[in-house]
């Protein structure tokens, strides 16, 4: 049993999750967020690992060589492009709250009232 | 709400997710030996049936084609939210100026960083590209050819300074690039079907193995994929530097950096 991939996977999730949990800014938050998603990266490409096998790529060997999943590593590659472009979303969002209450601590920021 | 109360909150929904976790990690195949079959028979019959060598585009491009169309209007929804809340405040104008703090001494940039940066920046492009036109055949493709290409905009901004680089950057090209792209893809999806096949589907001639335009479709999937995350890239960066631009509103017109 090799345990190492899951085990880095799960460490990492919860490392992001603990700072999400004791964030006290966004920006910090919104790291941590990306964090976790690493997490996820590691996860699907560990799922697709398959002992002894290539990569999935048949240029230079031949269609039928031994090779990973490439349902995996398609998937991680469209996540890691959508998700940067998440996190600038996030990362705007961010600016905008900074911009109209002066913080990014979540504890200090209180809902909006109309008269604000 | 304060730390201590989010670590309960944190406990209490671990206490309730946990069973339904530990079933899944139970279920988990042992690393190193997937028992996942789809994956398999995407090695096994794409190289013969679209004349693709790299599966992970052809995964992509093609069998999960249609999944990559929702992850390309996620990208776009996403890139969209950002400009439009960034502009929220400023609104459509723009100015080839570069903001700067009144007061602050203007360090013009060495010889050695613009030598550098040029060389730099025209090998990343190149290489972008390379990655985005070989993405059928090669480990690359449309998202990350779009990326590489999308940074080398970042490197000219690094070694010309602002004001060049919004001379020869235009937000209105890179928008077109990101929005024709994504059209580009949709197109692509809807024209086989009008033609009365399934949406997506392969109806080009798929070419001879290992030559750079094989696999029908899928190339200008891929294609359309590269322009649109290459814009989107590109947008972003401008739009977030218009935006350290118009902290400092008072800047003097005319001056570099």
């Amino acid at each position: 049993m090799h345990l190492l991939p899951w085990l880095t996977a799960a460490w990492l999730f919860a490392v992001g999750v603990y700072g999400i949990i004791t964030s006290r800014h966004y920006i910090h938050l919104i790291g941590c967020l990306t964090v976790c998603q690493s997490a996820t990266y590691l996860l699907l490409l560990s799922i697709g690992y398959s002992w002894n096998a290539g990569p999935p790529i048949f240029y230079d060997h031949p269609p039928g060589t031994a090779a990973v999943d490439p349902v995996m590593q398609a998937l991680v590659l469209t996540d890691i492009v959508v998700g940067a472009a998440v996190t600038a979303l996030l990362l705007v969002i961010a600016l905008q709250v900074h911009k109209r209450r002066g913080t990014l601590d979540p504890q200090a920021l209180r809902p909006l009232r109309p008269d604000q | 709400m304060t730390i201590p109360w989010r670590c309960g909150l944190f406990a209490l929904s671990l206490i309730v997710l946990a069973p339904a976790v530990w079933h899944v990690i139970v279920a988990l195949p042992a690393f190193g030996n997937p028992t996942e079959q789809y994956g398999a028979a995407v090695n096994l019959l794409l190289p013969g049936a679209r004349h693709v060598t790299n599966m992970v585009a052809a995964v992509n491009f093609d069998v999960r084609g249609f999944d990559t169309l929702g992850e390309e209007c996620m990208l776009v929804c996403a890139v969209t939210g950002t400009v439009v809340l960034l502009r929220g405040t400023r609104g459509e104008n723009m100015s080839e100026g570069a903001g700067r703090l009144p007061g602050r001494a203007i360090v013009g940039r060495s010889d050695a960083t613009v030598l550098v940066c040029r060389a730099a920046a025209t090998l990343t492009l190149l290489f972008g590209v390379y990655m985005a036109l070989h993405g059928m055949l090669t480990p690359g493709g449309g998202f990350q050819g779009g990326a590489i290409a999308g940074s080398s905009l970042m490197l000219l901004y690094l070694g010309e300074g602002y004001e060049a680089w919004r001379r020869i950057v235009r937000g209105r090209m890179l928008g077109a690039l990101e929005g024709g792209g994504a059209f580009l893809f949709v197109a692509a999806a809807a024209v086989p079907l009008l033609l009365g096949h399934s949406s997506l589907e392969n109806i080009l001639p798929y070419g001879a193995p290992k030559d750079l335009f094989s696999g029908g479709l899928t190339v200008i999937v891929n294609f359309a994929v590269g322009l649109s995350v290459a814009g989107s890239f590109g947008l972003l960066l401008l739009e977030f530097m218009e935006e350290t631009r118009s902290a400092a509103s008072d800047s003097m017109p005319g001056e570099e950096d």
